[in-house]
């Protein structure tokens, strides 16, 4: 089985944006960068798959991104056991829209037959959550998104959704894109000696050209950054008798902000 | 003149609420720019009859047993087909579960613009689009800068058209799927055992976080949920602890919430956590130190034990009337 596990670097969730007020570019310099959350669901259920199939697996890590997102292959992928890594370095795509990243992703990921494409069900950057349906678009081939259980069987898979209110059971052929949700499995860390070692698994270095591919034009343009709505200082309700305090928030939600 | 169109999912023979908003914002957005709404409806039509009363010009309906199950394959290739026939300028596509699963592989097949979340829908001879990035740390304002576009919009963003609409004509239109058969489909759906209200669906919304101190006293958050008719959620932490499973996360890594009410109990307010619920209406703040950082994303604070107000609140929120 070939399985590919494409996945992004993204400023890590404790990151602040700062905002003095609205503008066309937002100031990505000081971030953190980490391997997205939800990626390494995907990672991590790849290589448990692996571990069950033994030698006859083989997992790919894909990225794009710029020389920074190598120290993201290497230790969140190679070191947790992925085989290999191809990372499409190309800065006309730092920033690129969804289908953009799709449509090259998607150029890479015909090169190899693989069986089972996993990544995150979104990345916590721009949130858009797109990049693995318009994947299995592109490959022509079966999707299941927010997938918090994931069972493979000849030529088949069976993956339990996260819905509204419970869960959906999606059935189909391989190969498949599966987008991974928080539940699926608990990722490992990797060890300093399999960091050390995961310089030696083979790293690709592609650009759009290499791919017989010219960079895919955007469909959109962000022209406004903003911050989120100013709010009110909060007011705070005395508190020296609890029951007084929640009488008095009781009215205050119902005559003054009128939400109950 | 934009002719919007927005697919009305249903549930159970039901229109979802979030299409009804969908209708009646784009409603108010063409009545100022003229042009059309046009509610597509795949499957069962019944829920589509008060159309027009929601804001709609024009029905549309594709139906067959291709629809009788759920696929993102299916759902592609008949809306695609909607849009190759009709031409509609705005596709919006509810962002809920089943929307967000096929929206993407629509506007792949489409070779669309694609811009998910949307809380704000404007029009100044092209469409642009506001959405929050970094689960509501900051707000991008996106032009659409192709022919056609395929818009998610989160529920509750818009309120309800009020304008009284006509009745809206309905016709019927080929979803093109001749023999189609998908890859893969859903063949079971789960319910959870408990009737809960969806997180990111609810109006008004009760978290808990670590001041909870253990596992067994979420039930107070769950039992003010229930006077207050809201759905439950939760911090990071205490999802990370094992108290209480992943489908109630708020914030970065879990849902991202905008209900007319949020009270958050026993939260301190970590970033990843605002990031996730500061887009509410009304946010209310129960914890026991006064310098958590929630008090400075909060309208209404209570500064005391938890313990002694959350039980307090629930009285007096019966109490009321």
């Amino acid at each position: 089985m070939k399985i590919a596990v494409c996945v992004k670097q993204v400023p890590d969730s404790e990151t602040r944006i700062t905002l003095a007020a609205p503008g066309p570019e937002l100031d990505r310099s000081g971030f953190t960068r980490v391997l997205n959350p939800y990626d390494a669901f995907a990672v991590e259920e790849a290589v448990r798959i692996k571990e069950r199939l033994g030698a006859d697996c083989e997992i790919t890590a894909v990225t794009i991104g710029s020389d920074r997102a190598v120290e993201t292959l290497k230790k969140d992928c190679l070191a947790v056991g992925c085989d290999r890594a191809i990372r499409v370095n190309e800065p006309a795509l730092e920033n690129a829209e969804p289908l953009q990243t799709a449509k090259v992703l998607a150029a890479v990921l015909r090169r190899g037959a693989y069986d089972l494409i996993l990544t995150g069900k979104q990345a916590i950057d721009d949130d858009s959550a797109q990049v693995g349906p318009m994947l299995a678009e592109l490959l022509d081939c079966s999707q299941a998104t927010v997938v918090t259980k994931l069972e493979l069987g000849e030529g088949v898979f069976t993956a339990t959704c996260e819905i509204e209110g419970g869960a959906a059971v999606v059935r189909g052929s391989l190969p498949a894109v599966v987008t991974c949700q928080k539940g699926l499995n608990e990722p490992r860390l990797p060890s300093l000696p399999n960091i050390m070692k995961a310089g030696m698994k083979p790293q690709e270095t592609l650009t759009c050209a290499d791919l017989g591919l010219e960079i895919p034009a955007a469909r959109t343009r962000v022209t406004t950054y903003s911050p989120p709505p100013p709010r009110a200082a909060c007011r705070m309700v005395a508190a020296d008798d609890p029951a007084a305090a929640a009488r008095e928030l009781a009215r205050l939600l119902r005559d003054e902000a009128k939400v109950i | 003149m934009p002719n919007i169109a927005v697919y009305i999912e249903q549930s159970g023979g039901t229109a979802k609420k979030v299409a009804w908003q969908m209708t009646a914002e784009a409603r108010r957005l063409v009545d100022r720019t003229g042009g059309e709404v046009w509610a597509v409806v795949l499957g069962d039509a019944a829920g589509a009859a008060e159309a027009g009363r929601h804001g709609a010009h024009r029905v549309f309906t594709a139906s067959g047993d291709a629809f009788a199950r759920y696929d993102a394959e299916t759902w592609t290739r008949a809306l695609a087909a909607f849009v190759a026939a009709r031409r509609p300028d705005l596709l919006l596509v509810g962002a809920t579960a089943t929307g967000k699963d096929f929206a993407p592989r629509l506007a792949a097949r489409l070779d669309a613009a694609c811009v998910s979340d949307c809380v704000g829908l404007d029009f100044d001879g092209g469409f642009r689009l506001r959405r929050p990035i970094f689960a509501g740390k900051c707000y991008a304002e996106v032009a659409v800068e192709a022919p056609v576009a395929v818009a998610g919009v989160r529920p509750n963003a818009f309120p309800l058209f009020a304008g009284g609409g006509a009745d809206a004509p309905a016709e019927s239109f080929d979803p093109g799927l001749g023999g189609f058969a998908p890859h893969a489909a859903v063949v079971e759906t789960l319910t959870s055992a408990e009737k809960k209200i969806e997180l990111t669906e609810a109006e008004v919304i009760v978290s808990g976080g670590r001041g909870l101190k253990e596992a067994a006293n979420y039930q107070l958050i769950e039992t003010l949920a229930a006077a207050m008719g809201a759905a439950a959620g939760a911090s990071r932490a205490i999802v990370d602890a094992g108290w209480v499973p992943h489908s109630h996360q708020v914030g970065q890594t879990g849902k991202t919430v905008s209900p007319k009410l949020y009270v958050a109990v026993g939260i301190s307010g970590a970033i990843q956590h605002l990031a996730g619920m500061s887009s509410s209406k009304c946010i209310v703040a129960i914890n026991k130190d006064p310098n958590a950082p929630i008090f400075k994303a909060a309208d209404y604070g209570i500064a005391a034990d938890l313990f002694e107000v959350v039980p307090a609140l629930r009285d007096a929120i019966a109490a009321l009337d």
